[in-house]
């Protein structure tokens, strides 16, 4: 299992420190998720050596409109293993499901607007939701309980749709990394199943082999690949 | 009050919990209990409260670094442990829950998942981002002390 957060400069935490805590807390990989202005420097190497996490670089985008999301989706696409989009208003998340370029949408977290048409949008383009429980375990009052309900119209959405997604505590320091165990104990106050939570993290890891895989230079298309003397 | 027969007394579970801050962090147990009672509440109402019944009966934390074991009824453990994921900080010092084991008695709490885990801290003074800075190490985790705040590192980013 893999969990996503973000690292330094963006966050308090460096890379290395998030990744040494997340071998605490179980988990097999870490996804560095920075906006693209504040990427991390890493030695993956080194770090998987040390605590036996692979890294997983990824971009995080927050585009203000769909147009600037069109640009900004383009020109990140080929810096990182994984493409993250935020969306802070529906009409961006509504343009970025329909982006095959796009790995990752994490909609609105109070899911305010999210309907079927969009997560039917996302499966169809191959882009999976991004189940983000950061609200739910660090906001209060309102915000907090918005947030949940806003979870579970995403869990009803996605198992209609029986759209891809993946679960995230989207932790902003190494403080705000929890376990497996834990991220499934508050996800099932929203009905997440705790086996549905373990494959939306689960799911981070294949993501990033299957993009390894098609940035190696041997991948042609799906299933078709240059074989090593041609 | 005479004790309750064994077959209707509680059935408790104990939660091994590891603890982590900034260095300059204090935590005493009636924060963190009261913090562990705001999450469960927060998340699972009075109702799950009352059900988890959590209470911290062993505490121990100093420089950044602590150790506890919450108790709560055995069919409530889950919403104990959602509770405890959601306590992020006491008194407004960032805070770090990580469940490490689960034991239907203190002892085999304390001799399974927290004996002798927890390491002092010490200081010292490292060079990172280029500066040599005061920080707090433990480990192969370094807290590294800025201007700003803290920094998270480990051994790997600092010389």
């Amino acid at each position: 299992m893999y969990e996503a957060a973000r690292a330094r400069p963006a966050g308090p935490s460096t890379v290395a420190r998030l990744a040494a805590t997340a071998a605490d807390c179980g988990y097999d990989g870490l996804v560095a998720a920075n906006p693209a202005a504040d990427r991390p420097a890493v030695d993956r190497e080194a770090v998987a050596e040390a605590w036996g996490v692979d890294v997983v670089d990824a971009v995080v985008l927050e585009p203000e409109d769909p147009a600037a999301a069109s640009g900004a989706i383009g020109h990140h696409r080929p810096e990182a293993t994984v493409l993250i989009v935020r969306a802070r208003t529906h009409a961006v998340a509504a343009h970025a499901a329909r982006q095959a370029k796009v790995d990752v949408l994490v909609p609105p977290a109070d899911g305010g607007d999210l309907d079927d048409v969009l997560v039917n949008a996302a499966a169809e383009h191959g882009v999976r939701l991004g189940v983000d429980l950061g609200p739910a375990l660090r906001s209060r009052g309102p915000e907090r309980t918005d947030a949940i309900a806003g979870l579970r119209k995403l869990r009803e959405l996605l198992e209609h749709a029986d759209a891809p997604y993946v679960v995230t505590g989207s932790a902003g320091s190494h403080l705000e990394l929890r376990a497996p165990r834990e991220l499934a104990a508050v996800a099932a106050t929203a009905g997440f199943e705790r086996e549905a939570v373990e494959a939306g993290l689960a799911e981070w890891g294949r993501l990033a082999e299957r993009n390894r895989e098609r940035l190696s230079g041997d991948y042609v298309a799906p299933g078709v690949r240059r074989e090593g003397d041609g | 009050m005479s004790p309750l027969p064994k077959h209707l007394r509680p059935r408790y579970r104990y939660l091994a919990v590891a603890l982590e801050a900034w260095p300059d962090a204090e935590l005493d147990r009636p924060g963190f209990q009261a913090a562990i009672e705001a999450g469960v509440r927060a998340l699972s109402g009075d109702e799950g409260l009352a059900a988890a019944d959590p209470e911290v009966i062993r505490f121990a934390f100093s420089d950044g670094s602590g150790e506890a074991i919450v108790r709560t009824r055995r069919d409530a453990v889950e919403t104990a442990r959602a509770g405890l994921a959601a306590v992020d900080a006491v008194d407004g010092a960032p805070l770090a829950v990580c469940v490490r084991g689960i034991s239907g008695t203190v002892r085999g709490c304390e001799e399974r998942y927290l004996a002798g885990r927890q390491l002092r801290g010490g200081e010292s003074t490292v060079v990172f981002d280029g500066a040599e800075r005061p920080a707090t190490v433990r480990g192969d985790r370094v807290d590294v002390h800025l201007e700003s705040g803290f920094a998270g590192a480990t051994d790997l980013d600092t010389t």
